[in-house]
């Protein structure tokens, strides 16, 4: 690929310009404007240049803000300041943390949350990618009427959705009352169950179009040559489905499920404005959880002690997975 | 027979997985409609005989939605700038260049995203108070590169890759210094992908919600987020104005969708899912 192409073009690039200014140190061994011109030009220097504002960047309003939180999650910290003395390490918020029911109450909450959410966006995109990918008049329409959500700022999915799911005069409760789903309408933010289902039904909108998009493009990846051979085979719909358009979307398939995946782990914005967590710590994921910690109960160090374990568990995750998907394809 | 058969159960397909997709969008724009005695009967109305613009004419009135759109003007051109141009530059060096620390900046910016935003709020909170930037877009446009401009980099870098170095290396061989070449030649014939990763810039600056609500606490100074936000909680509910607002919020990402749309697949990949 254009890496190793590159490494070999730098090599050569490099050992030549060595040379050149080998040539130059002995006719004049002071350092003068003209040699500075050409260590300016040499590529490994204008590599790093480039490079430079985005390392600057990274350290500066990512790593560093980072290794702070790491570090007040091992001390006994309320309302952080940077000069403030901040007592010795400790592990206080961790064993804490591991003690709290509302922490494993989070945890499950995260995973109940993502498995939803991520299930149902990955069924109702794939079963959306296959039925746009026929070919009938309008299908261009029909697609970006569906990818729209993907767009929609998530606090305007939200309101939207706080509106269709109102208990008196909302759609939702109006749609199952009558198809006799429900007997009585349900108070979809208020209770437990039905909050998690609400907050979940919010990300799923917000979720499948991403899935329609990556597999449509995977879908039309597929050579039309398969399916004539299959055809040829005596393949049906079904076996075609199963033994040509899964195997070739496998990658696609696994590559948007694993950012999806991290996406919903992280997610703030939904739940914050439609429930804040609640009731009841019903919808409260670990995002949640660390940020109301720091910013409704001021205890910084214990809330950036459940931020650390939340960076664990989705680096452990993905490495995982990874891996996983890895090694399927090779 | 069959095959018309065929035809007419696709088409009713496609239309009940539109319809049901796509409803809420509709929902929101018929509801801003609405009069104010349209919004508490049931069964809901599907199309409002008199409808009317009263609710948009009242959140203008009543809200500093003006404001709030300017603000998220100005956040989504500072941090979408700052970040491009840093962008630019560091995609360029990972598609052209391995130097020393290229793979690990590459890693680094792509483990960005397992980063939980809650984590990184509470440092990020604790120094815009330090520098006294609470309260100032700064602080928001500051934070929004954290997120923008490793995916733009990531995208940016994939589009330099499709550009041959051939073109650049005749340059070289015509006296252009490398800078030079970058700006004359790679970065003209790379202006589709800029632009569309400028786009999608624009998008995750305007959708972003938790470092706005966090850092901004007076109404004058919030963004269009967070004042959409802002609606839940108050003791009465005027649906018609909460649907407008969002509305008005949603208008200028929905025309920069259709701007991108071709772009979406190699921009979704570069890692705009937020």
């Amino acid at each position: 690929m254009t890496g190793a192409r590159g490494s070999k073009d730098l090599r050569h690039l490099s050992a030549q310009s060595a040379s050149v200014s080998i040539g130059e140190q002995t006719l004049r061994p002071v350092l003068g404007a003209r040699t500075w011109m050409r260590f300016l030009r040499s590529p490994v220097v204008f590599a790093y240049l480039l490079l430079t504002p985005a390392i600057l960047t990274m350290v500066v309003v990512v790593l560093y803000p980072v290794l702070s939180a790491i570090d007040i999650s091992f001390r006994r910290v309320d309302i952080y300041s940077p000069g403030a003395s901040r007592g010795p390490w400790t592990l206080a918020n961790y064993a804490r943390l591991l003690d709290t029911t509302g922490f494993w109450q989070a945890v499950r909450v995260s995973v109940a949350y993502v498995v939803i959410a991520v299930v149902f966006s990955l069924l109702i995109g794939f079963g959306t990618a296959l039925l746009l990918n026929q070919r009938f008049r309008g299908r261009t329409l029909a697609r970006m009427l569906v990818v729209l959500p993907w767009s929609v700022p998530p606090v305007v999915a939200v309101n939207v959705w706080w509106w269709i799911l109102d208990p008196s005069f909302g759609m939702l409760n109006w749609v199952l009352l009558q198809l006799g789903v429900i007997a009585k309408p349900i108070n979809w933010i208020a209770s437990p169950t039905p909050a998690l289902a609400a907050v979940s039904l919010v990300t799923i909108w917000k979720g499948y179009p991403f899935f329609v998009v990556m597999l449509l493009a995977g879908l039309q990846a597929v050579p039309q040559d398969l399916y004539d051979a299959g055809a040829v085979d005596g393949a049906g719909r079904l076996a075609a489905f199963q033994h040509i358009t899964l195997p070739a979307l496998r990658g696609v398939l696994a590559l948007a499920t694993l950012l999806t995946v991290l996406w919903v782990f992280r997610e703030f914005t939904i739940i914050w404005v439609l429930t804040g967590g609640g009731p009841v710590r019903a919808t409260e994921t670990l995002a949640i959880m660390t940020y109301r910690e720091a910013f409704a109960n001021f205890r910084m160090g214990f809330a950036a002690s459940i931020g650390v374990v939340t960076l664990l568990i989705s680096t452990v995750a993905s490495v995982f997975f990874i891996r996983q998907a890895g090694k399927e394809f090779h | 027979m069959r095959r018309s058969l065929e035809r007419i159960l696709l088409y009713a397909a496609v239309a009940t997985v539109v319809g049901v997709l796509f409803f809420p969008m509709y929902w929101m724009f018929n509801t801003s409609l609405a009069p104010q005695d349209q919004l508490y009967i049931y069964p809901p109305k599907l199309v409002h005989p008199n409808a009317t613009f009263a609710a948009y004419a009242k959140i203008f009135r009543e809200r500093p939605i003006e404001r709030w759109l300017l603000n998220s003007l100005i956040v989504v051109i500072f941090s979408g700038l700052s970040s491009l141009i840093i962008s630019v530059l560091a995609g360029y060096s990972l598609s052209r260049y391995r130097v020393g620390g290229s793979a690990a900046l590459g890693y680094l910016l792509l483990s960005s995203r397992m980063l939980p935003t809650t984590l990184l709020v509470i440092p990020l909170f604790v120094f815009m108070s330090q520098l006294r930037l609470i309260n100032t877009l700064w602080s928001v446009v500051i934070a929004n590169v954290t997120f923008i401009m490793p995916f733009a980099t990531w995208m940016l870098k994939g589009y330099f890759d499709s550009i041959p170095r051939e073109l650049e290396e005749a340059a070289y061989i015509d006296g252009s210094s490398r800078l030079g070449a970058l700006l004359r030649i790679t970065l003209p014939l790379s202006a589709p992908g800029v632009a569309a990763t400028a786009l999608y810039s624009a998008i995750l600056a305007w959708d972003e919600y938790l470092f706005a609500r966090t850092f901004l606490t007076t109404n004058s100074v919030w963004t269009i987020s967070v004042g959409l936000g802002s609606f839940r909680g108050e003791y009465i509910t005027f649906w018609n104005e909460v649907m407008a607002a969002s509305l008005v919020g949603t208008v200028p990402i929905i025309a920069i969708f259709l701007l991108l749309e071709k772009h979406l697949v190699s921009g979704l990949i570069a890692g705009a899912v937020k």
